[in-house]
Parts: C-alpha cells; sequence; structure tokens
C-alpha cells in the first residue's frame, strides 16, 4: 500500500506547494470526462488519501498533453503525479477496466510499432464488455468512412523499437 | 476702493467662447472697478506685470482675476499681489474657464451672461476682502512620543537622532511592546529580542530622549506647536538609581507566585518581576495587587532598592507635536466560545506558542501540551480567530496571522520534523517582500494547509477534535490533534482610548485611529501636529510599523525643525459679545479647535476653516476672516442681480471635492447646462440655511449644495452636517409653502465631473418641472 512519500519520491517533492489554484484541472482536456479532477488528484494525495487517487478513472484519462504542467504557478508537473500514480498502479498489481485500455494499447505498441484502432477496440471490448455497444456504435460509423480498416501491420524496424523499451524497461 | 478686473483669454480656451470684449465694457461699469483690462495670458510674465504696474501705480487695491480655476492659479495670483506690495489674500477669481467657455462650448451667448455674472459675484465678493497676516508662531521642538512598542521606539530614535527633543512614554514598566515578547520574526526568522534590543538599549541612553516608563498621560492641553503634556509616573516600590537588575535576589525570595502576563498567562511570575530579561529600563517592579508585604526582596537585595513607600511622581511638559503609536491589543479568544479557548487546556492562542517556542519562555522552547505536560505530537493552527469576523465586530483582515502561523509552523517542524502540523485558513494571504516564498518554504517543510475554517473544537476523553470542511474537496472532517493555536488577531489597544479622547483622534468603523487621508496621508491624524505610527491606526507588520514610526518622525521634524510655524489666516474668531456659549460649536468642530469657557474661543493654529461652525452657531457669534458671511452673501446678491435664465441655480461647492469635480468637468470639456452660478465655500458644511434662504429669497429657482462624497470629507463629517441642515432645511421650506425640491444637496468626489454635470442636468429638469420659484404658493399664483 503507497503513502504520500511513496507518490511524493515519484512526483516530485514540489507537489507540497500546490496552492489549489485549479488551472491544471481548467486546461485539462480530458476533465470532463474524469471523476476526480487533478487538482483533487494533487489535494487527496497531499491528504495521505493516495487509495482514493489510485481508484481515481482520471489518471488514465490523461492525454499528457501537458497543458496542465506548463501552466502550473507553482512550477508543480501535475502530469507526473498522474504518472507516479499510474506507475504505483500497476507496480502493485491493480487492473481496472481503464487501466486495461493502457496494457493493451502498450502491448501493441511493443508488438507492432503503431496502432489499430480495430484490434484495439477489439481487444478492449473483450475484456471490458459493458463498453462494446459503445465502441460498436462508433466504429460503425467510422468504417464507410475508411478510418478503420482491419489489417494489422508491422513497422519497420520494428527491433530498434524493442531496444528502445528494453532500454526503458532497465531504467 | 478700486478694484481692477482682468478677463484672461486664456489664449483662445476662453476667448473662443466668451465674448471678450463684452466683458470688458461690462466689468467697466461694475461699482468701484478702477480698471478693467483684458489679458491674453494673465498667468504669463506679461500678464503678472500688467496687474504689478496697475498696483505699483495705485490704480487699483483690489484684484479680481477672471480666468482659470482658483485652484490652479490663486496661489501665482498671491503671489503677485505679494509682489507688488498688496495683501495677497485682497485677491477674488471668477473661475471663467472650467465653469464657462469649456462647459458651455456650443452656447457663447448664454456662457457671455454666466461669465457677466461670475464676474459680477467676484467683484461683490472682492469689496468686501480685508488683509490677512499668516502670524508667525514660535513652536516647541520637543515631540511626545505615546507607546514604547518597535513604531514609537523608530519614531522616538529618529527625531532625536535629527537633534529634537523626545519624551517616550510607556504605560508598561518595559519598553518593547508585542515585539519584544515574540519569538522568531518573519520573513527571516530572526530572533526577535536580538533586532529590537540594541534599539531599545539606544532609546534608554540618547541624551535627548526622556524615557518615561510604567507611566500615563493624564492631559493634553494646547494645540499644534503648543502642547502641554501632563501625567503620572506610577510607583515601582523599586528604586531606579538603585537597582542593578539582578532579578534573582528578589524575585527568588518572594513567595508569590501569579501567571505572567508577559507569557499571556502560560508561564509565572513573582510579585517582585522584571517583565522581560532584557527590559528597558533594567528595573525590578513591585506588582502591588500581588505584594503580600512580606518584606522577603527587602532582605534579600543587595542594592537596598526596594522602597515600599515610593509614590507615584506627576510628570509635566511641553510639546510642539504629539505621535500616537498606542499599538495593538490581542483579541480575547474565550469570545470565540466553539473554540474552547479557557475551557479546553490543549487550545492555546498564537501569542501563547509565541512564548512556547522562546527559548527564555515558560516552557525553554518546547512545545508542551497543556494538558500533559508532554511535547505535542500534532498541531492545528486555525486562522482568523477574531478577524474577518462580523460575529465579534471585527470585519478586518488582522494581515499578519497568516505570516506569523507559517513562520511558527516553521519553527515548530524545524525543531520536531515529526510533529503533524496543520494550519487551517480561509485565504493564505502573504502579501509582501519575501512573504510568497516563505510560504512556499512551508509547504516545502510538510506542512499541511487546510482550506476550510474550523467550525468548532470538541474535547472527548481529553483530546480535542477540529470539525471543518475540506472546502478544497467539499467534504466535512473531524479531525484530532494533541494542540490547536488560535490565531487571534490585533485589536485597537483599549488603554489609547483616554489618548485618542485627550486629543481628539476621529475613530475608524474598526475602532482604530483614523488617519487624515487612507492613502495620501498614512501617518496624519485630522487633528494639526498629531501623527499616527504603528498599529494605532490599524494591524501591521513589524517592518511597516518601523517605517511609519520613521514617516511620522519626519513629519513632525518638518513641522517643528524650522523653530516657527506660519498659521493660515483663512480661520473662525468668535464675537464674544454675540456668543452665548451654546457649546453647539465645540461638539461640531472637527479639528478640536474651539472650547467654551463662558463664551467660545478658538485656537487659531488647530482651525481649518472649514466653517461649519460658523453655519452652525445660533447667534451667528463665528465668524470666518475669509468666506464670511457677508462676502458669501454678497455673492449670493450679485448672481441673483439679472437671473437672465431659468430655472436660475445659485450653488455652493466644496473646495475640496466637488469644486474640483466641477473643474474636472471643465478640464474634460463635459458640457452641461449654463444654469447655475457657482460659489465656493471651503466644506459644504459651511452652507449656512440663511444662504440658502437669502438665494431663494431673491429669486433663484433653486438651490445646490454639494460636497465630498460622505465618509471622505476633508474636514471628517462637514458633509454630515450640511445633509442634516439639508434635511430641517427642506422641512422649513415646506412649512412656508415652497418645495423642498428647490434645494438639493449631491455627493461629488475630485474625479467625478462627469456625475457632478449629470446631477445638475437633473436638477435643472426638476426646477422646470416645479416651475419658476414662488409659483407652487398659491398666494403667488393668485389663488
Amino acid at each position: 500500500m503507497s503513502n504520500r512519500s511513496d507518490v511524493l519520491k515519484l512526483a516530485g517533492d514540489e507537489l507540497r506547494c500546490c496552492i489549489q489554484c485549479g488551472s491544471c484541472s481548467a486546461s485539462c482536456s480530458t476533465a470532463d470526462l474524469m471523476d476526480k479532477s487533478i487538482r483533487e488528484l494533487v489535494r487527496l494525495v497531499l491528504n495521505d488519501r493516495c487509495e482514493e487517487a489510485l481508484d481515481s478513472r482520471s489518471i488514465w484519462l490523461c492525454t499528457s498533453c501537458l497543458l496542465c504542467t506548463v501552466r502550473c504557478p507553482r512550477g508543480i508537473r501535475p502530469k507526473s503525479l498522474v504518472a507516479a500514480l499510474r506507475h504505483i498502479h500497476e507496480a502493485e498489481g491493480r487492473r481496472n477496466a481503464d487501466s486495461s485500455l493502457e496494457d493493451l494499447f502498450m502491448g501493441q505498441v511493443k508488438d507492432t510499432g503503431r496502432v489499430s484502432e480495430f484490434y484495439l477496440s477489439a481487444l478492449y471490448a473483450l475484456h471490458n464488455p459493458k463498453a462494446t455497444v459503445q465502441i460498436m456504435t462508433m466504429g460503425l460509423e467510422l468504417i464507410p468512412k475508411g478510418k478503420i480498416d482491419g489489417e494489422k501491420s508491422r513497422i519497420l524496424g520494428i527491433e530498434e523499437l524493442s531496444r528502445i523499451f528494453e532500454g526503458l524497461e532497465e531504467s | 476702493m478700486s478694484t481692477g478686473v482682468y478677463i484672461c483669454h486664456c489664449g483662445l480656451n476662453i476667448a473662443s467662447v466668451l465674448d471678450i470684449e463684452e466683458l470688458v465694457r461690462f466689468a467697466e461699469g461694475l461699482p468701484n472697478v478702477a480698471v478693467a483690462r483684458e489679458l491674453q495670458f494673465s498667468c504669463s510674465d506679461v500678464g503678472q506685470e500688467t496687474i504689478k504696474e496697475d498696483i505699483k501705480e495705485g490704480k487699483v487695491d483690489r484684484v479680481v482675476v477672471a480666468a482659470c480655476s482658483p485652484r490652479l492659479h490663486e496661489p501665482t495670483f498671491r503671489c503677485v499681489l505679494q509682489d507688488a506690495g498688496l495683501n495677497p489674500y485682497l485677491l477674488e477669481m471668477a473661475n471663467i474657464r472650467e465653469q464657462c467657455s469649456w462647459v458651455h462650448m456650443e452656447e457663447p451667448a448664454l456662457a457671455t451672461e454666466k461669465a457677466k455674472d461670475l464676474i459680477r459675484m467676484a467683484v461683490a465678493k472682492a469689496e468686501l476682502l480685508s488683509p490677512l497676516e499668516g502670524e508667525l508662531m514660535p513652536v516647541s521642538r520637543n515631540v511626545l512620543v505615546i507607546g514604547g512598542g518597535v513604531a514609537g521606539i523608530s519614531a522616538a530614535l529618529e527625531l532625536a537622532n535629527a537633534g529634537l527633543h523626545v519624551f517616550l512614554v510607556e504605560r508598561r514598566p518595559t519598553i518593547g511592546g508585542y515585539m519584544a515578547l515574540l519569538t522568531d520574526v518573519f520573513p527571516t526568522n530572526d530572533c526577535s529580542i536580538c533586532v529590537l534590543a540594541p534599539k531599545m538599549t539606544e532609546v534608554y541612553n540618547h541624551p535627548l530622549i526622556t524615557l518615561y516608563t510604567y507611566s500615563e498621560i493624564l492631559n493634553i492641553d494646547g494645540s499644534v506647536g503648543n502642547f502641554t503634556v501632563s501625567g503620572v509616573r506610577r510607583a515601582r516600590f523599586v528604586d531606579a538609581a538603585k537597582c542593578k537588575g539582578c532579578i534573582n535576589d528578589c524575585a527568588g525570595a518572594c513567595p508569590v507566585e501569579v501567571p505572567n502576563e508577559y507569557d499571556f498567562g502560560i508561564g509565572k511570575r513573582k510579585a517582585i518581576y522584571m517583565a522581560i530579561p532584557q527590559a528597558v529600563p533594567l528595573v525590578a517592579c513591585i506588582d502591588p495587587q500581588a505584594c503580600i508585604g512580606c518584606g522577603l526582596c527587602e532582605e534579600a537585595c543587595p542594592a537596598d532598592a526596594v522602597d515600599y513607600e515610593q509614590r507615584e511622581m506627576a510628570f509635566k511638559f511641553d510639546v510642539g507635536a504629539i505621535i500616537v503609536a498606542t499599538g495593538w491589543q490581542p483579541f480575547d479568544a474565550s469570545r470565540k466560545e466553539e473554540y474552547g479557548f479557557g475551557r479546553y487546556r490543549d487550545v492555546i492562542s498564537s501569542l501563547q506558542v509565541e512564548r512556547m517556542l522562546n527559548a527564555a519562555g515558560p516552557t525553554g522552547g518546547e512545545i508542551v501540551r497543556p494538558s500533559t505536560g508532554e511535547i505535542a505530537r500534532s498541531v492545528s493552527f486555525l486562522q482568523c480567530v477574531g478577524s474577518r469576523d462580523a460575529t465579534v465586530g471585527n470585519l478586518y483582515c488582522s494581515r499578519i496571522c497568516c505570516m506569523a502561523s507559517l513562520k511558527n509552523a516553521q519553527l515548530i517542524k524545524e525543531k520536531y520534523p515529526e510533529m503533524a502540523i496543520s494550519i487551517h485558513y480561509i485565504d493564505m494571504r502573504a502579501g509582501g517582500e519575501g512573504y510568497e516564498e516563505f510560504y512556499q518554504r512551508a509547504q516545502r517543510l510538510g506542512i499541511e494547509f487546510i482550506r476550510g475554517r474550523v467550525a468548532e473544537i470538541e474535547e472527548t476523553d481529553g483530546e480535542i477534535y477540529l470539525h471543518y470542511e475540506d472546502t478544497l474537496l467539499g467534504e466535512y472532517r473531524r479531525r484530532k490533534c494533541d494542540m490547536a493555536v488560535l490565531s487571534i488577531g490585533l485589536e485597537p489597544d483599549s488603554g489609547a482610548e483616554v489618548v485618542g479622547n485627550l486629543l481628539g483622534l476621529a475613530r475608524r468603523t474598526d475602532r482604530f485611529f483614523e488617519i487624515a487621508h487612507p492613502k495620501m496621508r498614512p501617518v496624519e491624524a485630522h487633528i494639526d501636529g498629531v501623527f499616527i505610527a504603528g498599529c494605532a491606526s490599524g494591524p501591521k507588520e513589524i517592518q511597516v510599523s518601523i517605517a511609519q514610526g520613521g514617516a511620522a518622525a519626519s513629519k513632525a521634524l518638518g513641522l517643528l525643525m524650522k523653530g516657527e510655524i506660519s498659521l493660515d489666516p483663512t480661520v473662525a474668531y468668535v464675537d464674544r459679545d454675540a456668543c452665548v456659549g451654546c457649546k453647539l460649536c465645540e461638539g461640531i468642530c472637527p479639528g478640536k479647535a474651539i472650547s467654551v469657557n463662558g463664551t467660545a474661543f478658538v485656537d487659531e493654529a488647530a482651525c481649518k476653516g472649514c466653517g461649519t461652525c460658523a453655519a452652525a452657531c445660533p447667534t451667528d457669534a463665528i465668524h470666518m476672516r475669509l468666506f464670511s458671511d457677508e462676502q458669501i452673501l454678497a455673492q449670493v446678491r450679485a448672481a441673483t442681480a439679472v437671473k437672465g435664465e431659468y430655472p436660475f441655480i445659485v450653488a455652493f461647492l466644496c473646495n475640496w471635492c466637488s469644486y474640483a469635480g466641477a473643474d474636472l468637468a471643465g478640464t474634460s470639456r463635459i458640457q452641461y447646462p449654463t444654469n447655475a452660478r457657482i460659489i465656493r465655500v471651503m466644506c459644504a458644511g459651511r452652507v449656512d440655511p440663511s444662504f440658502v434662504m437669502e438665494a431663494l429669497r431673491l429669486g433663484a429657482d433653486g438651490v445646490l449644495i454639494a460636497g465630498c462624497r460622505l465618509g471622505e470629507c476633508h474636514y471628517v463629517v462637514g458633509n454630515d452636517q450640511a445633509l442634516q441642515r439639508v434635511k430641517v432645511l427642506k422641512g422649513v421650506l415646506e412649512k412656508i409653502g415652497l418645495s423642498p425640491g428647490r434645494v438639493k444637496i449631491i455627493w461629488c468626489a475630485a474625479s467625478e465631473g462627469e456625475i457632478f454635470a449629470r446631477e445638475l442636468e437633473a436638477f435643472v429638469e426638476e426646477l422646470k418641472e416645479l416651475g419658476p420659484t414662488g409659483t407652487e404658493i398659491p398666494q403667488a399664483r393668485g389663488g
């Protein structure tokens, strides 16, 4: 079970300097999909309520656009907090619907060097049957427009990509 | 008597709208006018020389300049008169630029007629002007500083170093004030007493500072330049000349222990004590309430200094200026019953924690939980206790508590890194050099910040719990802590009330002393020669108090350095034969310049010439040397001599705000109707109801009175008094059958030219509705 100091070690101690101004949440492109805003995640962690932060789906909805981080007036990196929470989530072996998409996404990138919308959606639907209807509705619209193809191709030089991943895992 | 009238073209500023030749011809025809000339630029050297020559040649002995606003060039032309050998007060100006050519650009004919009226009014007033001399008054070059806190100490040292003699009067047995009791101070975390003690010693050793500690001021008479101060030095029952300050011998022998007020009740002291180890003067003091007279201290004292027979000693001295640095007192936290201060032992005040943190304090610098005597494991600071709180009558922010709690929290965290520390705040206020960085430092140290005011403290089984909403998460919490520190606010010192009453200082609604202008005159009182420094005028940090002490000292220095001051001759005086001694004037004088002893007496050094006393006097026994009743009535009569317009308005504008506002309408070229003839008075409170009645009697359709916005009067409450008089006057008008709507009072700041123009426009419309004056009286209509 992780606590405040574990998170701060990963996210940076300057997180303590948060003044809860809300610039991060208001800058976030996926904020309206989140159950807890980025500002609240900081608050929860500083209150040593990391469990609640880890349970939030918000950490999986971050698109890593980094607007929160460039705009923070205190020089905190809220994105690092999200990354830290994801890391702990994974390290502690937790799983939920939102984190599984991340796994599948990264798995495909490792395998093929790119993401196929079709396979990703299909695999996610298998992992998370509740989402099937939503995925199908959108997918059916996209197919006639040629936005989704069923081809699963590999990039050239996949070996180099693998070496990058290996390097990352070592570091 | 021969008046010279000089009509200025101001280039084309006036001449492009008004018919100057017509005005010159008109002026020539006025009674007593010997010379009427037009000048291209009256303020230029050529213009000034022309006026000077006429005076020197003996052609004129009164001067009327019809040009711009007197607020701009009255001083210039007064100098012209003086240079030419004429008394400078024999000048009157007709404001035909700001009040005519610039505001009636589309109405040249009506504007020229209005200018004629303004010139006629100025000539009529000029006839009644008399030469005035501003007397030079010798002043005492001593200064009284009331209060020996850091503000008073700073003021005293500045003055004494500049060569003035200072009397520093302090109520407590030592100087140093609250600063001497604090531990470290923000934002540098220096040891408070270490930086203050050298200053305290310097005060004690300074040859030009006479120090009265343990003393009270009982009376202050006189006014600027010559105050007489008297008071008493209370008996310490210790001979100051003999006491060596060793304290341990006498206090060690003393069997009586009482709570130590200098530790805010958490420590104990003996009946014979020294307030702080660094006390100045370093002399013990016997608390007569606690002493049982056992005589043990007398026996123990190696210097034979204890003297049970000592009596209080009266003192009296003269000073030219007074600096009020009476400081503050802590909010009584037990008034916030929901926090249980005084009932729950583990709820303490921020000043108590200061003493705990002080190495020389009652716990030797340890944060000890009062209920157990052990080191606390968690401490919570509760902000805004007695500040920003209408329930205790303190709407203001006490300004220092956020920083003080940040500082105390840091000090505790540094000493006990494992202790859980939280600060519960409404808004965290850290405005000041290095303050925000200081806040950030506290955050980095791992102090927890919780936004949300603590609603109550609960004690269950000897543990205390805070109840609050974490407003950032929108959740209600109950949190246990070992100790709660209430960040108590600053209130004005209740002991300062005596001084305030003796000096007649005004108080704001927050009960602190009011300064002469909330922005532009930060250390001046409304009373001449009295200055205010430090927390006496509101909560302040140490560095601001020091700056204010210095500022007040330099103000006093500027006033007294020359050894004499020139008095403004435009003051009130009393016709003792007419005065009935009703004391009405004494009560309303904002400068406390009037005293009534049988008949009224005006202290000309203290009078600021607002004239509200002259307007109030029921027997017309008070006269003004300038803006006299006769002069103003002459202006009213001259204004209404022709009444070339309908509706015709006579307007009285106060010099400081509304006249300046009308000038601004001019400089901004805001156009408004030509119907009003403006008479300048120093204060709206100067307007005697008889002026209004005379204007209406002579056929004015309406009378406008304009003053500073309420609460912003340059004479504090002159405009309030004007408002009262207008209310009464409206009743009188109604009784005699005239519409009360013929008198209107408005508020207009110097920045509100637009408001002045629009109010005047509205009044013209209202008067059109009412019809010409008198038509509302049935007889006048023949009915």
